[in-house]
């Protein structure tokens, strides 16, 4: 009995001391570890002399553990806070080191190393071009997805070295599809418009040199005939120029209160010639208790006008129109729906466009300015809603008008 | 060591999967820009996609010779020969997939200057979108080894193959009312079963997603119908050996 309450004291005892040797080994090793050693925390002697408590040891190597994990916990929030930085760049960026291993990549492009779809295709360039960074290059490529959704990305990639020393390389990854659209408006704006603008001048030129030279007079009244057509053409591009102007000029937008019941209306009234004349039947479709919108009629009724215009400019003799207009509980929706030719997925994000056409041959023959969904465009926004497209060629488009409701605030 | 190996073993197979994956977005880009190259009518575009085709040839024998050494050096076995043997498989569907995005371009090329009818460009923007939304569909199963994904892409192929019917049937309307030539009609006829071919690779690539995940051989039904109709006919034939010229002629249909 005896000799096992001994036994168990010694293995208690032996324990102690264990730990506190323990405690003392990591004690020495954290100094010879930590950095600032030079700086040692103060003393911990007993005044007696050189043997120290276990309990002084103890306090020591807690003391020292805390202000390890502190410099640890700093260093943590050094990396997280870089991290974060990267994670914001909107930019995607791929780190490797010598070896083409990916060692630090931000939220931005994880999505392309994890990509499945078009994306998957960025990943491969990243690779390649890291590869040829490495070897000290600087490289930069374009990578185009033709699949919906359609987007450009730019690649760029570069050595990272210092003191000489080669370290890695790095890849950044830039989403242009938005850069490059406004590129092409831009571009495309400037030949437009001189297109627009030069060919019914080139022909009045023309027509007139012709009459000069010509004294017959059913000869002259034909040439005559076709000036006027011609000088109504310029007159109606500069008539929805300054519409246009107008419309982008207006701060605040004209506050009355519109029954969009008698925009449809006196719109599909004004083009019931037109629809006659190409025999395209235009109806209407609309519950009878409309809840107001506040902006001006008069812009209302031009954009509706304008959308009614384009479907009948583009549907087929025998073919017909329908106008709908619904309600919501914040915004009404008016829907314009032809069965024309209808408009290739790669031009409708751009229709809106000033001067922009899918077909400069035929929309010329139709007689248009080239202006009159910028035109709905802008009226759609100056009343805080929007206009949108949707088509299938062959199968006709639908336009969608969308409108906040006056809720009488 | 062993443990080392057979870790080296999965990267690598992973990294075929990645492969597989960046082929898959390249073949369907490809057919997308066919698509772009056909009905903006650009020639140009058109030879640069059949040149960029090699790239696709390259990727796919870049992931064929990983699995081959993975094949003759690792000796796999079970799950891990299905998803060596399906990869290779696969890279070959892929491969073709592009190969036919080049056949695409080159009907767009041999009936230059024809102005296709809206309908039909229509039709065939939504054939495109389908037959990519296939090869999407496919590569979903593979990444995600998702065979019920796999078997549901037998269906969702029905559309894309009543898109050419209902292709086909406009084309034949078109080229009596709108003029269309004997030459463009035929060149857009094939161009049609073209992506109604790359459905059918998606729904292969599916196939062998099903056999990589459960073992189960799809593509094996036509063998096993065989099998069945011989084993009918050899009953038949024990029981009535007279009638056996007949019936031969009943299953021919």
């Amino acid at each position: 009995m005896t000799s096992l309450i001994i036994g168990v004291l010694l293995v208690v005892g032996g324990a102690m001391v264990g730990i506190a040797l323990d405690r003392a080994l990591l004690r020495r090793w954290i100094r010879n570890r930590d950095p600032q050693q030079h700086h040692p925390a103060p003393k911990t002697r007993t005044p007696s002399g050189r043997r120290r408590s276990a309990r002084h040891v103890i306090e020591d190597a807690e003391r020292r553990l805390q202000s390890a994990e502190a410099g640890q916990l700093s260093a943590e929030t050094a990396a997280s806070r870089v991290e974060a930085s990267l994670d914001a760049l909107e930019a995607g960026l791929v780190l490797c080191d010598r070896n083409g291993r990916v060692v630090a990549r931000n939220t931005a492009a994880t999505q392309f190393l994890e990509a499945r779809h078009g994306e998957a295709l960025v990943t491969r360039v990243i690779k390649d071009l890291l590869e040829q960074a490495r070897s000290g290059e600087l490289v930069t490529t374009r990578v185009e997805l033709h699949a919906e959704p359609r987007r450009s990305y730019e690649v760029r990639a570069g050595p990272v070295e210092r003191g000489g020393e080669m370290l890695g390389a790095i890849a950044l990854v830039h989403d242009i599809t938005e850069h490059d659209r406004i590129e092409s408006v831009r571009r495309d704006f400037v030949a437009n418009v001189s297109h627009e603008l030069k060919t019914p001048i080139g022909a009045l030129s023309l027509l007139a040199d012709s009459l000069a030279a010509d004294t017959e007079p059913e000869v002259v009244a034909r040439l005559a005939g076709r000036m006027q057509i011609e000088i109504q053409r310029v007159a109606n591009t500069i008539d929805d120029l300054l519409t246009l102007a107008m419309l982008e000029d207006e701060s605040g937008r004209a506050d009355e209160r519109v029954d969009i019941g008698a925009v449809v209306a006196a719109a599909s009234d004004r083009i019931s010639e037109t629809a006659e004349q190409r025999d395209v039947k235009v109806v209407v479709s609309m519950p009878d208790d409309l809840a107001p919108i506040r902006g001006s009629r008069l812009h209302l009724e031009s954009a509706v006008f304008n959308l009614l215009d384009n479907a009948i400019k583009f549907s087929d003799p025998g073919e017909r129109v329908d106008v709908q207009v619904e309600t919501g509980r914040d915004t009404l929706t008016l829907s314009v729906t032809d069965e024309g030719i209808g408009i290739p997925a790669a031009e409708q994000s751009r229709i809106f466009e000033r001067f922009y056409r899918v077909d400069r041959a035929r929309s010329r023959s139709t007689g248009g300015t080239g202006l009159g969904l910028a035109i709905v465009r802008h009226v759609a926004l100056n009343h805080g809603g929007d206009v949108s497209v949707t088509s299938r060629e062959g199968l006709g488009a639908q336009f969608t008008l969308t409108l906040p409701l006056d809720n009488g605030d | 060591m062993t443990e080392q190996t057979r870790k080296g073993f999965h990267a690598e197979i992973d990294e075929i999967s990645d492969l597989i994956v960046q082929l898959g977005a390249q073949a369907s880009d490809a057919v997308a820009r066919a698509t772009d190259a056909l009905l903006t009518y650009d020639l140009a575009e058109a030879q640069q996609i059949i040149d960029d085709d090699d790239h696709i040839d390259v990727a796919a024998i870049e992931v064929e010779e990983k699995c081959q050494s993975l094949l003759a050096l690792q000796q796999p076995m079970a799950g891990d020969l299905r998803q060596i043997l399906a990869a290779m498989w696969i890279t070959g569907e892929l491969e073709r997939t592009g190969g036919l995005a080049c056949n695409i371009c080159k009907g767009a090329r041999r009936m230059f200057r024809t102005e296709l009818p809206p309908r039909l460009r229509g039709l065939i923007a939504e054939m495109n979108e389908e037959a990519i939304r296939l090869i999407r569909l496919s590569v979903d199963s593979y990444s995600e080894h998702d065979a019920a994904l796999a078997s549901a892409l037998h269906d969702i192929d029905d559309r894309l193959d009543s898109l050419h019917r209902t292709f086909v049937k406009t084309l034949l309307e078109s080229s009596r009312t709108h003029d269309l030539d004997v030459q463009p009609s035929m060149q857009l006829a094939l161009i049609a079963r073209y992506y109604e071919r790359i459905g059918d690779h998606a729904v292969n690539i599916s196939d062998r997603v099903r056999y990589m995940v459960s073992g189960v051989m799809p593509w094996r039904a036509g063998l096993a119908r065989h099998r069945v109709r011989d084993e009918l006919k050899a009953h038949e034939l024990a029981a009535d050996p007279a009638e056996m010229s007949s019936n031969s002629d009943d299953e021919a249909d």
